[in-house]
């Protein structure tokens, strides 16, 4: 398993330029081949994951530019292994959910490129690579729903670009900045970021570069206030689009913050610890209000994405393991519970061309098995006990209960929203009598829809009543990084405030 | 008393490239006299050969020699430079292979015209003497007025007469400059001048300030620099895409070098509005490119504006003046020759005889929508140059811009770095409009022919050449990068 890592990155690539050759009829299987091929190499990786070793692993390095000190660097850890995974599944997912015929042999190789930049992204332990798969990211998309998207697809499309993109240039300076930092205190260039993790930066750099990190990864995870681009790109995206958008690239942001800011930047994570609470809750409650005040189902679950957004982001700034890997779990839980729900609005839309609540009602008596799929979803969404939802969004709240009590309950608030907005599309859209005659003739789902749903379902179950197999790697990997965090911090302020939020038993 | 000059003292190695040069276009126009002819294909090669003589004779210089009673000046700037504008010739010429037969292409002259071009611009990197580099400024200049002129086409005339007014006012200026310098120091060379300008702490001020400015004004004009750069756009318009290509990458590299020399020792003097003027125009000619660029409805006027806002990307390379900052420059401009001479060549193989889709423009974004429905290859490879010029990984221009940006943050101008960031940020959106015209659109042409109809397999090989160094760029930064540090070290810029 010497090269599985670059195997892991590339075969989308690679097996993506011979798509160019299959016919297009078969491009669809192709597609789901070469993504199966995918998730089988992911979970190999996992089988051949050492649980107990909290480093990173399988790691692969050689030289770029060596006068640059960028490198070609990949290693997995417990904080990125299941990142990894979840794309190569949601990908698979949502090829198998694919019902676009036109164009369709472009459309599912975007996709095996944009797996491709996705995995990249997780995997990337040199952080020009990492940029490099980032940016890459956006072309992918671009095309996805500018191409295939509805309505005013092209203004969606480029919003999306634009915005992302004018956010990591200023990452790009940040890392740039920080390249130079390194040079000049150990007379080397050098752009890994294990070495980084050893540079102790001053506190007064630290926190203008946290601020042109957050920049690139509060834009993509999105955070109020810069969360407008995503309600219009989910609105206009085409189903897939919307998947990958909710399920992966979302993550990509977080995964920063826990990636980049944290270890990078500790003492300016301890900073801007509060501020970014209240943004996050902000983005909780703002978010969920909107998503009542939703008319279109997409809508209301691309505001709920923001709403879960900002539990994630909070469970990240708690700076604690619970915390950390609370909203980690929840990146895995909302990749699937939101791919699910998205697809199962494009299910409907397919069938009445509308994603409009008062189009809809007494859907469950036509479309039982629609109903049910969605309704465990739904339980999901809002963090049900024993499904997938909760095991994240409490592990979060509890680790941030430790900061702050108040803000705590105040986030808590949002879950109740969440209901509320969740339980009232169910109710408008699914109980009832048939109001409108068209949903009377509405078939239940197919073979091909079931196909993707059901292993959905059934993780949404499985890892909700068991989720060891998920936190135990990823709690190593955390707290092996929040000690580097302790002995990286400048400031006794960030240390006694470290000890502080990971110690059990004690409330502020 | 008889004046006796060894051979051996003049170093004739120095002038090699450009005599080679100059011999093959004196050929050329001899052939023309005895045999008319010939095809264009015969002068084309006859003229990549010549080329690819002075590349080697370029190779062969050590990166520190002088000759010509130290008129000639071969250090590693002047050898740098030189192949970029060989290699950037070499690529052009072969253009005038195209399918459909454009006038100038015909004439034997215009390849005469165009070595004793490449023969100037050689000359203006590889000297130090204001009067030799004036020589030079001006041989090249004509001759690509007539080149510019020989499209023979109602704007092309115009754009010609525009860039000969343009060029001899800057010409004024640069006389007018040189003179100032050789009032204050009594010398034409720049290396004499600084020196005695450094002796003398730079009094009198308003001297300098006077040469200092007039200089920057006659290298603005052929750098398009912002507020000299009013005749760019229309004379890429005039001139044919090819050319236009050609005028965004060497003409300008010449003007930088020549820059170089002069305001890297004069910007690092200490003297605080020489470094305020040259950062004023670095940020005014990438916003203000940018800016502009954003509301064309031409590709070529894009272009251009966007090859105004790249020579302001890379004149702060200038304006930082360390050693890896003259190194990403010319890392940079590599880069962007690439993609570059690609995107124009996009242009130049979709070229009709006439205008089909707008009664002024023969590129409007309009012509190229939806191109990926019927023209795949030619709508990726395009898309493909776009992202470069944007700066999208990992294309080429992005670790020109990586490496310009990170010399910037090094040497303090966090500031400077952050604009050229923003400033990426803007130029991505009408790089990003072509894209989305030929992705995101619905078809116009029925056939993808129209977008190959000036194509032929030269044209093709360029592109194809092109689309490689654009794609595979990150496999040979790293030699590029040493390359090109060892022969600017040496120089000691």
């Amino acid at each position: 398993m010497d090269h599985i890592l670059s195997l892991i990155i590339f075969f989308p690539a690679f097996a993506g330029l011979l798509g160019f050759v299959v016919h297009k009829e078969s491009a669809k299987a192709y597609a789901i081949s070469v993504a199966a091929i995918e998730l089988c190499l992911t979970l190999w990786l996992w089988v051949g994951f050492d649980a107990t070793n909290a480093g990173f692993q399988f790691v692969e390095y050689a030289p770029l530019i060596s006068q640059f000190g960028v490198s070609y660097y990949l290693g997995v850890d417990g904080i990125s292994l299941f990142l990894v995974i979840l794309s190569a599944f949601m990908t698979l997912i949502a090829l198998i959910g694919l019902s676009v015929k036109e164009d369709v042999k472009n459309l599912v190789i975007s996709v095996l490129f944009l797996e491709m930049t996705m995995v990249g992204v997780f995997l990337s332990l040199d952080v020009i690579l990492f940029y490099v798969f980032w940016e890459m990211s956006l072309l992918p998309m671009l095309y996805i729903i500018g191409a295939w998207g509805s309505g005013e697809r092209i203004y969606a499309a480029v919003k999306f670009f634009l915005y992302t993109f004018f956010g990591s240039v200023f990452m790009l300076v940040g890392i740039l900045f920080m390249a130079y930092l390194y040079f000049q205190t150990t007379g080397v260039w050098s752009f890994a970021l294990p070495d980084w993790h050893l540079l102790q930066v001053p506190y007064d750099f630290q926190l203008w570069l946290f601020g042109a990190f957050f920049l690139g990864f509060a834009i993509k995870v999105p955070m109020v206030p810069f969360h407008t681009w995503l309600p219009y790109a989910h609105g206009q995206a085409p189903t897939i689009g919307s998947v990958i958008l909710a399920a992966v690239l979302l993550k990509m942001g977080t995964y920063g913050f826990v990636r980049f800011s944290l270890p990078l930047f500790p003492d300016a994570a301890v900073t801007f610890m509060i501020p970014i609470a209240i943004v996050a809750i902000v983005m909780v409650i703002y978010a969920a209000m909107i998503a009542y005040a939703q008319e279109d189902m997409k809508q209301v679950i691309a505001y709920s994405s923001i709403s879960h957004m900002g539990i994630i982001v909070l469970g990240t700034f708690a700076l604690n393991a619970e915390g950390i890997t609370g909203s980690i779990f929840l990146m895995i839980s909302h990749g699937i519970v939101s791919g699910a729900l998205f697809m199962l609005v494009g299910v409907i839309y397919e069938r009445r061309h509308t994603k409009k609540m008062s189009e809809f009602g007494g859907l469950a008596s036509v479309m039982p098995g629609f109903a049910t799929v969605f309704g465990i979803m739904l339980m999901g969404s809002v963090g049900l006990p024993l499904t997938i939802g909760f095991v994240g969004e409490f592990l979060a709240l509890m680790g941030f209960f430790k900061v702050s009590m108040v803000l705590t309950a105040l986030a808590g608030t949002g879950i109740i929203l969440g209901a509320i907005y969740m339980l009232t599309l169910y109710k408008r859209s699914f109980f009832g009598v048939i109001t409108n005659e068209a949903n009377r003739g509405l078939s239940d789902l197919n073979s091909r829809e079931l196909t993707a749903l059901v292993p959905l379902v059934a993780l949404v179950v499985l890892l909700g009543v068991y989720p060891k197999p998920i936190l135990g790697p990823v709690d190593a990997s955390v707290k092996k990084m929040i000690s580097l965090m302790e002995q990286k911090a400048e400031r006794q302020e960030t240390k006694l405030l470290l000890k502080d939020v990971n110690t059990v038993g004690e409330v502020r | 008393m008889p004046i006796s000059i060894d051979l051996a003292t003049l170093n004739m190695a120095t002038v090699m490239p450009t005599l080679i040069l100059v011999i093959g276009a004196l050929a050329i126009l001899c052939i023309d006299l005895f045999k008319r002819d010939l095809s264009r294909s015969f002068y084309t090669m006859i003229a990549v050969l010549v080329m690819l003589l002075s590349i080697g004779a370029t190779l062969g210089l050590s990166g520190s020699e002088r000759g010509f009673f130290d008129m000639m000046l071969m250090d590693g700037i002047a050898v740098v430079s030189g192949l970029i504008i060989l290699v950037t010739s070499v690529l052009f010429v072969p253009l005038a292979l195209s399918s459909k037969r454009f006038h100038e292409f015909t004439m034997p002259e215009f390849f005469a015209l165009f070595l004793f071009m490449v023969a100037g611009f050689l000359f203006m990197v590889s000297s130090d003497n204001l009067i030799l580099i004036f020589i030079g400024l001006e041989t090249a200049s004509l001759a690509l007025y007539t080149m510019i002129a020989m499209h023979n086409r109602l704007k092309a005339i115009e754009a010609a007469i525009k860039y000969f007014t343009m060029g001899a006012l800057a010409a004024g200026f640069y006389a007018f400059s040189a003179l100032l310098f050789y009032v204050l120091t009594g010398s034409v060379e720049i290396g004499v001048i600084v020196n005695v300008l450094y002796e003398r702490g730079f009094d009198p001020m308003i001297g300098v300030l006077g040469a200092t400015v007039f200089m920057l004004a006659a290298l603005g004009f052929k750098l398009s620099i912002i507020p000299f750069h009013t005749w760019t756009p229309d004379v890429y318009e005039g001139s044919s895409a090819a050319l236009a290509g050609y005028m965004s990458i060497v003409p300008k590299i010449a003007g930088f070098v020549v820059a170089m020399r002069l305001f890297e020792m004069l910007a690092q003097s200490g003297v605080t509005w020489l470094e305020d003027v040259l950062f004023v125009a670095v940020v005014l000619t990438m916003t203000l490119a940018n800016l502009m660029a954003l509301v064309q409805t031409d590709v070529k006027r894009m272009l251009a504006f966007s090859s105004i806002s790249h020579a302001g990307f890379v004149l702060a390379a200038i304006l930082i003046g360390t050693t890896q900052a003259n190194v990403g420059f010319f890392l940079y401009w590599m880069m962007f020759l690439f993609t570059n001479l690609g995107a124009f060549s996009m242009l130049w193989i979709a070229r009709n005889k006439q205008n089909l889709w707008d009664a002024r423009y023969q590129h409007p974004f309009t012509k190229f929508s939806g191109m990926v429905k019927v023209s795949p290859m030619a709508a990726t490879i395009m898309g493909v140059f776009m992202f470069s010029l944007a700066g999208i990984p990992p294309f080429s221009i992005f670790w020109g811009k990586l490496f310009l940006m990170s010399a910037a943050v090094n040497a303090g101008y966090i500031g400077l770095a952050v604009v050229m960031a923003l400033n990426s940020a803007i130029a991505v959106y009408y790089y990003m409009k072509l894209v989305v015209f030929m992705f995101l659109k619905d078809p116009v042409a029925k056939d993808g022919s129209i977008y190959a109809i000036n194509a032929s397999t030269p044209l093709k090989s360029i592109i194809g050449f092109a689309l490689v160094m654009t794609l595979c760029a990150v496999v040979f930064v790293d030699s590029l990068i040493g390359f090109i540090a060892e022969y600017v070290v040496a120089s000691g810029f």
